[in-house]
């Protein structure tokens, strides 16, 4: 990857949330999901947040990723403020800037491996050559040349999430946010899973965002914060310091 | 993108085979009534022509049935005048003039009032001679001969030889009659002029009135598609040398045929829209269900950053392509169903008709891009509301969809 030119960057604050709360309302009882979080993922991170379920961090990973919407506070994106912007421009923005990996690896079943990984660049309108190359390079990668026609149910679980980390990474995007990217993986695959993202941000300076209760996840992590109720808790630096 | 509603379409095979079935056999089904209903249009406009010429010119009092006496004749020099006016028309065959009357025609005891025709005998234009099954018909030097309808003729029993008595007034007001004999016996498309009109030559008819006029002109054109054009530049000129006649086309002439017309239309705009709505919603029925189960896949692609818009795009393009091949599918099988249909070649008396036809079915442009254009268009429409309620739900709801 041509992108290890970021890490000159290193430090700059990617997304930022300031007092972010969301509640749900069911019948009478307000639930509140999150109370206000202030939380700052820099460029070259890998934090994970980490907590038991119902703590509220698909909630608080949601709203990172820009598609939803805070009852209260603001999600700054490379310091600009979110809350004002229409859908289309959400939309706009996550296609160009945010990668996302879920824990049931969303694949399209239509699509091919190779045209899996293309989508996004379809909606960023890349040319067609340049589509080519990203993902023949993402796909090499994540160790999957040799397996783009395949399609998505003709593969292991492990291999659906390499495609889906692909995929997240196609764009080149500021950051990664992964909701629970081990959940639905053996212990060992999921390890292989997280030595991919680690090895990404270690020798690319893919920016990390991971949410999980998995604690074996936490073993790749610089920074871990702790959530529990909607709240964060603390947070350990756990060094894991990148080569300069 | 396009791609992706393509591919969408393999998903449930069964399903898409389905809907797209639906499709065609409604394409089909309106393809084969549509060609069913121009191949009688064709028929009918074939015996209106048979019946009126392309075009007539006359007094619009004679054409609107407004005349009080006989001030509507044309005489031989205004004939001469229009016939000459007529005649450098592009695809005009002939011109003959007419002149009608009506008169009591009396056999022994028994009388019909029947409605005469003086038409000039052997004309390549417009004569009846080829209507005669019984006897012969009109001939160029006959003066006191006569057509009469088989249905006429079987109720006064008539055959030819016989003689009938014509009583009718002048153009001065006089009571003039005179005998008729009759030559030959003539069949018609509708029972009704065979009951009441009969065929004269035009030197008789204007013996009888005493005149030297004629009631109208009647055009013959080589193409029926030539007819409208045709009347517009012969109005055109009639009009630039002021004459007061106006030129009619057979298919205003025949009150018959405007009604039966409107009648094919009305039927076919029903049928086809009876089976369009039909398709309409039983293939809205199998887009909510296959785009419902895709929710969980637009809470992904919305993710990824694909606009509201570009999901209602892609689920509108996946019903167009299955328009597309729903339609495609019922053409080909509607010209099939058609083309046996007419090698059949089944034979249809029309109620009011006393000729039998050859049932069968035409292939025009309209009837064929008519129920393609209708199928396509109807399974898309019926697209936009799941569609659009696919892109409702919120990226969150749809992503926890199962
Ligand atoms: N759409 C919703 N409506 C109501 N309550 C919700 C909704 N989404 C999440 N919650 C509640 O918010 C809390 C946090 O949920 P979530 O963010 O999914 O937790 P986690 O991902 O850590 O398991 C839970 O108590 C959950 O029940
Ligand atoms: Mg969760």
């Amino acid at each position: 990857m041509q992108r290890s030119s970021f890490c000159y960057v290193a430090g700059t604050p990617v997304l930022e949330t300031q007092g972010l709360t969301k509640h749900y309302t069911l019948g009478q009882e307000t639930v509140r999901a999150l109370d206000r979080v202030d939380f700052t993922a820099v460029q070259g991170d890998f934090a994970v947040v980490n907590g038991p379920s119902g703590s509220g961090k698909t909630t608080l990973l949601n709203m990172l990723a820009l598609i939803d919407r805070p009852s209260e506070g603001e999600v700054l994106f490379e310091g600009r403020p979110t809350r004002r912007l229409s859908e289309g421009e959400l939309a706009l923005l996550r296609r160009e800037k945010i990668g996302l990996v879920f824990q049931t690896f969303n694949l399209i079943p239509v699509l091919s491996v190779a045209e899996n990984v293309e989508y996004p660049l379809l909606l960023t309108k890349t040319p067609r050559g340049e589509r080519r190359g990203r993902v023949a390079a993402r796909l090499e990668e994540v160790g999957l040349s040799g397996f783009e026609k395949r399609r998505p149910d003709e593969l292991s679980g492990g291999q659906r999430q390499r495609v889906a980390v692909a995929r997240a990474l196609v764009t080149a995007p500021r950051i990664v946010l992964a909701d629970e990217p081990t959940a639905n993986l053996d212990s060992a695959t999921g390890r292989q899973i997280m030595e991919l993202l680690q090895g990404l941000n270690r020798d690319h300076c893919v920016t990390f965002l991971v949410v999980t209760h998995d604690p074996s996840v936490l073993d790749y992590a610089q920074r871990v914060l702790t959530i529990r109720d909607g709240r964060i808790q603390g947070e350990e630096k756990r060094g894991a310091p990148r080569p300069a | 993108m396009a791609r992706l509603a393509l591919r969408n379409l393999s998903r449930n095979r069964r399903r898409t085979l389905l809907s797209a079935g639906i499709v065609a056999l409604g394409c089909a089904l309106s393809l084969v009534v549509l060609g069913f209903v121009e191949r009688s249009r064709a028929l009918i406009q074939e015996t209106t022509v048979q019946q009126f010429g392309n075009l007539q010119i006359a007094d619009p009092k004679l054409l609107d049935g407004k005349a009080e006496g006989f001030e509507y004749l044309v005489s031989p020099a205004v004939r001469a005048q229009v016939e000459g006016l007529v005649r450098p028309e592009r695809g005009v065959v002939g011109t003959t003039a007419q002149l009608s009357l009506s008169g009591l025609l009396a056999v022994r005891r028994t009388t019909a009032v029947v409605r005469a025709v003086g038409v000039v005998p052997e004309n390549d234009v417009l004569d009846y001679n080829d209507l005669v099954v019984t006897g012969r018909g009109l001939r160029a030097d006959d003066v006191g001969t006569v057509l009469v309808g088989q249905t006429l003729a079987d109720e006064l029993g008539l055959r030819p030889g016989d003689f009938v008595n014509l009583t009718a007034t002048t153009v001065a007001g006089a009571f003039n009659v005179s005998p008729l004999e009759v030559v030959g016996l003539f069949r018609f498309s509708s029972a009704e002029v065979e009951r009441a009109q009969v065929f004269v030559p035009l030197a008789f008819a204007q013996l009888l009135l005493a005149t030297d006029g004629v009631d109208r002109i009647v055009v013959r054109l080589d193409r029926l598609g030539r007819t409208w054009a045709a009347a517009r530049a012969i109005g055109a000129r009639l009009a630039a040398a002021q004459l007061p006649l106006e030129v009619r086309t057979w298919d205003v002439l025949s009150p018959f045929y405007r009604g039966l017309s409107g009648f094919f239309d009305l039927l076919f705009g029903f049928l086809v829209a009876a089976v369009f709505i039909l398709v309409f919603f039983i293939v809205l029925q199998i887009l909510t269900l296959s785009f419902l189960e895709r929710t969980r896949e637009v809470g992904t692609i919305r993710a990824l950053g694909t606009r509201r818009g570009e999901v209602f795009g892609l689920f509108v393009e996946e019903s167009l392509w299955l328009g597309l091949a729903g339609g495609g599918i019922g053409v080909v099988a509607g010209v099939g169903i058609s083309l046996l249909f007419n090698a059949a070649g089944i034979p249809w008396q029309p109620p009011g008709t006393v000729q039998a036809v050859t049932l069968g079915v035409d292939f025009t442009a309209p009837v064929i891009l008519i129920p393609f254009g209708v199928s396509v268009i109807s399974t898309v429409a019926s697209a936009f509301l799941p569609a659009y309620q696919a892109t409702r739900v919120s990226v969150v709801d749809a992503l926890r969809a199962v």
